[in-house]
Formats: structure tokens, C-alpha cells, sequence
């Protein structure tokens, strides 16, 4: 049931002194479907978006990317910020020379994904934000903490391996940084600039994004739409990718 | 909970759900346990979904039976006493207006937003019952007459309507029957409450549907059959769908065996009993009040009207009409409508007929944003409900978002959490929307008094 890194064609490259590494999997007969591409959360690389990639990739043209500082990227000499990565993104999607895209943000990659759409906007064709964080009513440590313990007990454990080597990628430094930038992103000043078509998705058991600030988010999206996964918890892409693939392909298809 | 009344039951928990919003709160788990015990509650009842079928259907039938009085105690039942009971859920003020007569969760949408009370004319009155069948009517009907004459004969104010329905209350009449008794001259209590409260216009609430029975007494009918999914004729006659339905049920039976009907008669649960209207001129007229009558064909009928009504309410207030939230039966939430900002679209059923209803309510107006629905659970898929999927395709119609608020999909309609979940969900809606003052009932009569589907006259 697990993808198959071996169909995804691994890519590099150049943007200045770093090299960015991505993945894609385009399906033979593409055709003219816009780009959708996979943006990880905090800490992490894209690792955990490659099966859903995967998965995608059957029917659309499909990418993922690790930011500078995560898995395979270069690691720049100081922790970079929120914007910092957001720009990188953009400046990756024109080195691909990708047409507007449909950006698929995961969890904190929702904040990078948001601030792209809206720095960038010429980059960016629609959004997926699959557990956008960070709910502005826990916008504190102890509150994330507490709730991402709570959401854990639902993940599937074989993501667990997967962090750790995330984390051993891209340093402490680096992976507190992101933590902090996602923290302090207040993606609700953002959120009401999207001019995109936006698909929220929301795990029915997701404890670190709950209802009420999904459908915030959703509501404060000019052209947002809420959907519930039922029964997932926030991971949805590494967890049941494949439910995520016809809601995509749907969106896609419409926006 | 009252030794008699129902809790269970649409008028009393309409006369909870309007109380506690006139007393500034709102409504958790039907009003039956404390907001600190929903988590217990709705976790308890959550668990009570994942039982084996049969095993959840008999808890289910027990909740309603631990309610039910024994028939020997009937005579005891004194009318004034429920009257008593009933005023007894009210804050004692002025109030410019008080609503009395048929139950119906947009009149008490419409209540709530005029912060004023509602007497109902009907109330449930369980009663135990060994050995019956839910199948066969005839047979239950001579097991209780007795006990139905001797509550009669006790109360000569009352009228009963003996209420059998083996569709939708099938899991709940399995061990006991439905009595559902109406006032036919105001109740001393109701008299007090209007002579101390009323400073304005008595609205008659006057739901004029009826429904085929058989007359037993001279105060006494029995109705087959109840609004929802089937017709008068088809519980009369049967149908291929209800020998499947029943077969489906481990019964012997293929139709019901019941009384024929002789007359028609305001409907059991819903129907406004026309005797009691002089009563109600009078007790108005003794100090100077107006009557109003507000008439609609069925319960749902008076919905639209009033969603329209709050929809233009908010709009005239500067906040947003796009919030809709659609409740069923006794599955609704005065308090968090109007704290969330909500437009309440009640629905009288889980059936198929309240869906289309809804469906044409969405298809005649300005879409909404969002869409939140309770959908009561009864317990078993009867001829006429909707299944969820086609209740999953209505929600597909907020723009933004679509939720079901307490409904677990897999389970129903064997849901039971749903009574506790429906209010910790709502109280989730994040909002910042005040709640707003009592609406002027001139706005009330101006906006009803141009519609079609309702009719709203005073004098």
C-alpha cells in the first residue's frame, strides 16, 4: 500500500548558491492539467508528501520539494523564516518552470502555501490547505504541545521514523526555527488576499487544527471551500492518501 | 422531568428549549443533564452508537419506557397540574407578547426572537403497556382504553388523542402507547400565568392539520399513523414497502391491523384543538390584550416563513444572513441560533418529505455560506426517511461549508449522541456576533402579514 519512491523522478535545482531538491511524478498522457505541487510542514521534508505524490502523480502532474534547510536541500548558513521559505518556493517553482500551480500545503506548508498565493500570486493558481495551522486561539507552546499529543495517539506510528530522520536532516536549530515561524505567521491577516479558489481540508479527528478554526479559516478565504475527511487525524496525506487523490483531482479539474 | 409529561416528547422540548433561551441560556443535551456532564454524556451515548443493532434499539426503547407511567396510575394524572408544571418553566415578567396553542420548532424560532413564552395546547403522556405488539394497533388500543377512559373521566378539560405509529415511533411503542392530550378550555395555571405576564398580544399558535381517526369517546379519538414519511392511506392500506419494512423487523405482521377510521380530527401531536380558542378570547380580553392568530397548514409550513424573518432580521442588524443551521424534531438550539448568527431552518422530521422541503427553501432564495444541520435519529430506517447521503447532498449546498453539527454518519439513524453532540458542536462555532434585543412585534406581523404560506390575523 505504500508508494513507491522509485516512481518519482528526483530533481535538482539551482536557485543562487543552493541546490533545492524536488520530485514529480507526471503521468504520460498529461493533459494541459496545471501542476500540483506538495508543500511540507514544520521540521520536516518531503519525505511524507512522496506517497501521496505518488498517488497523484497517476493522473496529474505531481511535486514535492524539500525547502531549503529540510532532507536534501542545501542547508543555508542561518535558520530562514517563514518568508524566507516562501520566497525560496517561488523562486523554485520558476526555476522548474512550472505554470501556475496548485499548491498542496500540509500542515505548516498551508502558511508557506497561503504566503506564496499571496507574495506571488502569479505563481499560484488554487490552493489545498490540508490541516492549516496554526489556530489562533492556541497560538502558544504549551497549547501546541499539548494538542499535538493529543492528535498523535491517531497518526499512523510509521511516520514516527520519518520525523526523526526529518529532524536529524535539518537540525535543531533549523526545525525550532520553523517551529517559531509557525507560531508567529498570523496566516488570518493573509487568508482574507487569497484571490485563489481554496480547498480547507480538514481531518474529522485532527486535535492540532479543530473544527471551528477550520471553518474560520474557510470563512475568511474569499473563494474557500471546507471539507471533512472522516475519520482521519492531521497527517491525512501520509496516513490515507488516497482519499485525498479524487478530492484533489476534483478541485483541480473545477478551479 | 415531570412524572407524566414525556422529555422525549416535540412540545416538551420546545418548552425547554424557549424557557432556557428566555432565561439567557442555552440547551445541552435536551436540558436533561448539566452543561459540566456533556462530555460524560455525549461519550456514554457515543458509545451507546457502536452497540449491536438490536442491543442499541432495545436501550433506546428503554429511555423512552423508564418515562412511561403505569396505566393504573392514569387517573391520578391531574390537567392542572401539567399546567402548573408547564408555566412553572417561564421567568415571571411582563411580557408584550405569549404564544399559545400548536407546537412547532420555528414558533418557538419565532418565540425566541420576540423573547416570548410559548403554552403548549398538547402534551405527550406515555403510558406502560405489557404485551402488545407495535404492529397491531387494534390489540394495543383495547389493552390501554381503560386507562385512557379513567384519565378522561378524571379530566374533563382534556381530550385524548391515542397516537399509534409502529413507522417512526416503532422502537418507542414496543412497550408502551402514545397519549397525547390536549386542552379544550384553558387550564387554571395558563389563565394565572396570562392574567400576570401578558402586557400585549396573545398570539394563538393554530396548526390546522388533521389526520384520519376513529372516535372511542366522546373526548376520546385514536390516530393510526402521524406526520412523516407515509400517508393516511398507505398506514390504512399498506404497502409492498411496509411488509418489507416490517418483515425486515422480525415481525409476523405485513400490515396494521387497525381500527377504521370514522372522521377526521386535528392532528395528534401537531393540530391546534379549535375548542379551546373562546377560552383564549376571553382570558385576553379581561385586560385589555389583543389576539393575534397565527395559522399555517402544518408544523413545517410556518419554517420558511421564519428563516426568512431571521434571515432579514440579521441583515437589518448589519450582520450577515449566510449562516444557515437546519434542525429536526426536538433537536433544536434557540440560544446558540442566535449566538452563532445562525438563520434556524426547522425541519418536523428526518423524512424525505422535510428534505424536499428544504431542498425547494434552498432552491427559492439567495444561497448561504454555511450550512450546519442536526438531524434526529429514531432508530430505525423506516419507509419515507432519507438516508444520510442524500442529507450529505444537501449540506454540499453551503458555499463555503457544509457540517453536520452532532450527527455521526455511520451511525445513523441509530445516532443517540446526537442529543448530547448537537450542542457541544455548536458551541464550537467560533463567533463574535452579539446576541441581539427582542424583536418588535410589528416587524413580526408586517413580515408575516405578507406572506402566503402562513396567515397572521388579529382581532
Amino acid at each position: 500500500m505504500r508508494s513507491t519512491e522509485i516512481e518519482l523522478e528526483q530533481r535538482t535545482a539551482r536557485l543562487g548558491d543552493w541546490s533545492v531538491t524536488g520530485w514529480r511524478r507526471v503521468p504520460p498522457d498529461a493533459d494541459g492539467s496545471p501542476p500540483v505541487v506538495c508543500v511540507h510542514g514544520a521540521g520536516v521534508s518531503s519525505r511524507e508528501l512522496r506517497p501521496l505524490v505518488a498517488a497523484l502523480g497517476e493522473h496529474l502532474p505531481a511535486w514535492t520539494v524539500d525547502l531549503p534547510g529540510f532532507g536534501q536541500s542545501t542547508k543555508p548558513p542561518y535558520a530562514l523564516g517563514l518568508t524566507e521559505l516562501a520566497d525560496a518556493l517561488a523562486d523554485w517553482l520558476e526555476a522548474e518552470g512550472l505554470p501556475p500551480a496548485c499548491l498542496v500545503g500540509c500542515s505548516f506548508g498551508c502558511q508557506v502555501a497561503v504566503d506564496v498565493a499571496v507574495r506571488h500570486p502569479e505563481r499560484v493558481r488554487s490552493l489545498v490547505l490540508i490541516g492549516p495551522t496554526v489556530d489562533a486561539a492556541a497560538r502558544s507552546w504549551p497549547r501546541l504541545i499539548a494538542r499535538w499529543v493529543r492528535n498523535s495517539r491517531r497518526e499512523d506510528p510509521r511516520m514516527m521514523p520519518l520525523n526523526a530522520a526529518d529532524y536529524r536532516d535539518a537540525g535543531l536549530r533549523q526545525v525550532m526555527a520553523s517551529f517559531g515561524a509557525a507560531v508567529r505567521d498570523r496566516v488570518e491577516d493573509k487568508l482574507p488576499h487569497l484571490t485563489v479558489p481554496t480547498l480547507v481540508v480538514r481531518g474529522e479527528f485532527d486535535r492540532l487544527v479543530p473544527q471551528d478554526w477550520a471553518e474560520e479559516v474557510t470563512r475568511m478565504t474569499p473563494r474557500g471551500r471546507l471539507t471533512v475527511v472522516p475519520g482521519a487525524p492531521h497527517m491525512i496525506p501520509f496516513r490515507d492518501p488516497a482519499v485525498l487523490v479524487p478530492l484533489i483531482r476534483e478541485f483541480v479539474a473545477d478551479a | 422531568m415531570h412524572k407524566y409529561a414525556a422529555s422525549f416528547d416535540s412540545a416538551t422540548g420546545m418548552l425547554r428549549a424557549l424557557s432556557r433561551h428566555l432565561r439567557g441560556r442555552d440547551f445541552p443535551a435536551l436540558g436533561q443533564f448539566p452543561a459540566a456532564a456533556e462530555p460524560v454524556v455525549s461519550r456514554v451515548l457515543g458509545a451507546a452508537n457502536r452497540l449491536p443493532r438490536r442491543l442499541s434499539e432495545r436501550a433506546y426503547a428503554l429511555s423512552g419506557w423508564s418515562e412511561a407511567s403505569a396505566p393504573a396510575k392514569l387517573a391520578s394524572l391531574r390537567a392542572d397540574e401539567l399546567a402548573e408544571w408547564v408555566v412553572g418553566h417561564y421567568p415571571r415578567r411582563r411580557y408584550p407578547v405569549v404564544f399559545v396553542g400548536s407546537a412547532s420548532g420555528a414558533l418557538v424560532h419565532l418565540a425566541a426572537a420576540l423573547g416570548a413564552p410559548w403554552l403548549p395546547q398538547t402534551l405527550l403522556v406515555p403510558v406502560r403497556q405489557r404485551g402488545g405488539h407495535p404492529d397491531a394497533p387494534k390489540d394495543c388500543l383495547r389493552r390501554v382504553r381503560p386507562a385512557g377512559e379513567a384519565m378522561l373521566a378524571a379530566n374533563p378539560d382534556l381530550i385524548l388523542h391515542h397516537m399509534h405509529d409502529a413507522n417512526q415511533d416503532r422502537l418507542m411503542i414496543s412497550g408502551m402507547s402514545y397519549f397525547r392530550i390536549k386542552w379544550r378550555r384553558l387550564p387554571e395555571a395558563y389563565r394565572r400565568f396570562l392574567d400576570e405576564c401578558l402586557d400585549g398580544t396573545l398570539v394563538v399558535s393554530d396548526c390546522e392539520l388533521s389526520w384520519p381517526t376513529t372516535r372511542i369517546g366522546e373526548r376520546y379519538v385514536f390516530q393510526h399513523g402521524a406526520l412523516g414519511g407515509l400517508s393516511p392511506q398507505e398506514y390504512r392500506l399498506g404497502s409492498p414497502e411496509i411488509a418489507r419494512y416490517l418483515a425486515s423487523h422480525g415481525s409476523p405482521y405485513r400490515s396494521w391491523d387497525a381500527p377504521e377510521p370514522d372522521g377526521e380530527s386535528p392532528e395528534a401531536e401537531w393540530g391546534f384543538e379549535p375548542e379551546l380558542m373562546d377560552d383564549l378570547r376571553d382570558a385576553a380580553g379581561r385586560v385589555d390584550n389583543e389576539v393575534a392568530l397565527l395559522r399555517f397548514a402544518d408544523p413545517e409550513a410556518l419554517t420558511p416563513a421564519v428563516a426568512d424573518l431571521y434571515r432579514s432580521w440579521y441583515e437589518s442588524r448589519g450582520l450577515p444572513g449566510d449562516r444557515l443551521l437546519v434542525e429536526s424534531f426536538v433537536l433544536l438550539e434557540p440560544w446558540w441560533t442566535l449566538r452563532t448568527g445562525s438563520v434556524p431552518y426547522w425541519m418536523v422530521f428526518n423524512s424525505e418529505s422535510s428534505r424536499k422541503g428544504l431542498l425547494s427553501y434552498l432552491d427559492g432564495g439567495e444561497p448561504y455560506d454555511e450550512i450546519r444541520m442536526a438531524l434526529f435519529s429514531h432508530g430505525v430506517e423506516s419507509p419515507g426517511i432519507a438516508p444520510i447521503d442524500a442529507w450529505q447532498d444537501v449540506l454540499a449546498r453551503g458555499r463555503k461549508i457544509g457540517v453536520f453539527a452532532g450527527v455521526d454518519p455511520r451511525a445513523f439513524p441509530r445516532d443517540f449522541a446526537v442529543f448530547a453532540r448537537m450542542h457541544r458542536d455548536l458551541s464550537r462555532v467560533r463567533t463574535t456576533y452579539p446576541m441581539p434585543l427582542a424583536l418588535p412585534l410589528s416587524q413580526v406581523e408586517e413580515a408575516l402579514g405578507a406572506r402566503e404560506d402562513v396567515s397572521w390575523t388579529t382581532g
